[in-house]
């Protein structure tokens, strides 16, 4: 086992992904010389050369397209978005053209192709370096995960980079070196589409994701010293979602609340709410909660950022309205 | 590559069935054969017919949506033609796509996703992993001009300046973005000159001279294969009809039209194909005899093949089993 940090467990993961195979390419802003704004992608161009690690010009739409392009002639490109934030110039390369690429050409053609998006707020970065945008690309074709532990954040990349669909790798920057854990020195994989249970409880279900999956298990601590034993889960993989994991959980705990920074109205939790309302609607004790970012834009000013994400507090206030229902 | 006596004669074979496949498929549409609607590519064949021909069979090529001529030069079936356009069961997309998505990855074309431009940044992509892979192909991509006033026209031409990656671009340059003329699109004297901005040559020939289109080809096609990076052709050209069969194409002057239809292609290259002695009568109205039952039996086929299944739209979303 060895110690790693959320941040190292990514570039470890990038490192043995290009060592293993040699069709892996890395290309975004600032990834090669610099070696990642975050240093995400440091050594890689050392290691393995301009040709495999390309700092390209400021162009998203281009990143993007050019690596549906790599991947169709036989590449695997790990594309970075410097932060999500950037992501929208490229959205119609992402949504009008690799997600549908597969199923346009009846099957034929895939698009193995891997795109890192730092994201997330907490780190003081204002409006265009904080966002959550997780929700723009729930897709048919494209798949979106957002690792949540170092272990995690090794095993999805690799997953992702070895998958044969494109995949949005959402990882988030407030994590990056606060979190470490050991992980396993031999490898392993975590596999898309399975959510993990963070912590067993048995009256009520929190289901969440990133910075917020740590202040739902700071809740949850704060909730079992008023004798509320809640589960924690961990979704890993945003999009198609692990509805067997949420369903079998909320059918036990029969109250859910779901936790995200992106703005409430069109996150993900109202869709985990209206599958949950549709499907196990008889077996809920009490209406679904979502505790999200608020509907603005995301503010710089602390007292703001603080006001708008939600903190360890307000997710304990909404679980015990849950389980007061 | 240079032109044999034959060559010439097979791209006068293409270019014929290539236009009385359009016009059939635009008549067919009119009458209400099948759905959707129809960009017919008439007056502009040249432009996609000698490109395709010159390049090799598994060179990419990431289409518009005005490319039957690229998907006949290459040797698809015209069956499997006209079935994408009557968006059969057999069509290359399996009848996902609307008429004339013309794309066939068996055949190395990308079926397209038909937003303007972005088909670009693509086929550059693709030439990367040529480049990475050291593989002998190039990628090529058709756009018109409106295409060129996108973001991803400039991102793209950029990015594979930079790398000299072995890709040409093609513009249709038919002066009209559906109805906007081309002076409302660029202030620009033409396409070309956008080129020198990338660090590459751009150049641009009359698209409806089959010898013209040629030769800016063989040589950007060289120059590409052995290195020396991307080439921007513009190829000036006129679609005789509207954007796509429901557009009448009021917008454009009769006369305008007219004299265009006088510089068609096809009757340009056959006077020199006479003048030559490589093409006569006889051997003419065997080729016409030919296509005219290639194509009967191709639609005849297409029409009582079967339609996709409803559940069709399921599959192949992912690639992955999730």
């Amino acid at each position: 086992m060895k110690e790693v940090t959320y941040i190292q467990a990514i570039n470890d993961a990038l490192h043995e992904e290009m060592e293993r195979d040699p069709s892996v390419i890395i290309l975004g802003e600032d990834v090669g010389i610099y070696g990642g704004v975050f240093k995400a992608t440091y050594g890689l161009l050392e290691k393995f050369g301009e040709e495999r690690v390309i700092d390209t010009p400021i162009a998203e739409s281009m990143i993007i397209g050019v690596s549906v392009g790599a991947a169709l002639s036989g590449l695997r490109p790990v594309a970075e978005i410097q932060f999500a934030d950037f992501i929208s110039p490229a959205f119609d390369q992402l949504v009008q053209q690799a997600a549908k690429l597969h199923w346009r050409n009846n099957g034929a053609l895939n698009v193995p192709m891997t795109v890192r998006c730092p994201y997330g707020g907490g780190v003081g970065g204002g409006v265009y370096h904080s966002q959550s945008v997780e929700a723009w690309f729930q897709i048919p074709g494209l798949i979106v995960v957002s690792p949540s532990t170092p272990y995690d954040a090794k095993g999805l990349l690799k997953a992702a980079i070895r998958c044969e669909d494109p995949v949005l790798y959402f990882e988030h920057k407030k994590l990056y070196r606060s979190i470490k854990e050991e992980v396993p020195e031999e490898e392993y994989i975590v596999p898309i589409r399975k959510a993990r249970i963070a912590r067993k409880g048995k009256d009520v279900t929190l289901i969440s994701f990133g910075l917020m999956l740590y202040r739902s298990l700071e809740a949850a601590l704060k909730l079992a010293e008023e004798g509320i034993e809640a589960e924690v889960i961990d979704l890993r993989t945003l999009y198609p979602m692990d509805k067997e994991t949420i369903f079998d959980s909320v059918g036990r705990t029969r109250r859910a609340v779901v936790i995200h920074e992106a703005p409430k109205m069109g996150g993900i939790g109202g869709e985990i709410a209206a599958m949950l309302a549709e499907e196990l609607f008889w077996k809920l004790d009490a209406p679904v909660k979502r505790i999200a970012g608020l509907d603005t834009p995301f503010p710089f000013a602390p007292t703001m950022e603080n006001y708008y994400l939600p903190s360890t507090e307000k997710i304990v206030q909404g679980v015990r309205e849950t389980c007061e229902a | 590559m240079e032109l044999t006596r034959e060559d010439l004669e097979r791209l006068y074979d293409l270019l014929l069935l290539t236009r009385t496949l359009d016009d059939r498929l635009r008549r067919l549409f009119r009458q209400g054969r099948f759905e959707g609607t129809y960009f017919s590519a008439i007056g502009q064949e040249a432009t996609t017919v000698v490109p395709t021909y010159l390049l090799k069979k598994d060179d990419f090529i990431g289409p518009a949506h005005r490319e039957i001529g690229a998907m006949i030069t290459r040797g698809v079936p015209i069956r499997e033609v006209v079935c994408q356009v009557y968006a059969r069961k057999e069509s290359p997309d399996g009848g996902k796509m609307h008429p004339c998505t013309f794309g066939h990855p068996r055949y190395h074309i990308l079926v397209p996703a038909t937003l303007m431009a972005m088909q670009i940044p693509v086929a550059v992509g693709v030439a990367l992993g040529y480049r990475n892979h050291r593989r002998d192909n190039l990628a090529v991509t058709f756009f018109g001009e409106g295409a060129t006033c996108k973001g991803d026209f400039h991102e793209a031409l950029n990015f594979a300046g930079v790398h000299k990656l072995p890709v040409v671009f093609i513009c249709q340059n038919n002066f009209y973005a559906e109805s906007v003329p081309l002076r409302l699109q660029t202030a620009a004297e033409d396409i070309s000159v956008r080129a020198v901005a990338y660090g590459f040559p751009g150049v641009s020939v009359d698209g409806n001279d089959v010898l013209k289109v040629y030769e800016a080809c063989r040589e950007a096609f060289q120059r590409a294969r052995s290195g020396g990076g991307p080439t921007l052709i513009e190829c000036t050209t006129y679609r005789w009809y509207g954007h796509s069969d429901i557009d009448l194409a009021p917008y454009r002057p009769q006369e305008e039209v007219e004299a265009w239809k006088k510089k068609d292609p096809i009757p340009r290259f056959k006077r020199y194909l006479f003048e030559e002695g490589i093409l006569t009568e006889e051997k003419e109205a065997e080729i016409i005899r030919r296509i005219a039952a290639e194509i009967d039996e191709a639609i005849d086929y297409a029409e009582n093949s079967p339609r996709p299944d409803p559940e069709d739209v399921l599959k192949d979303v992912y690639a992955t089993a999730l």
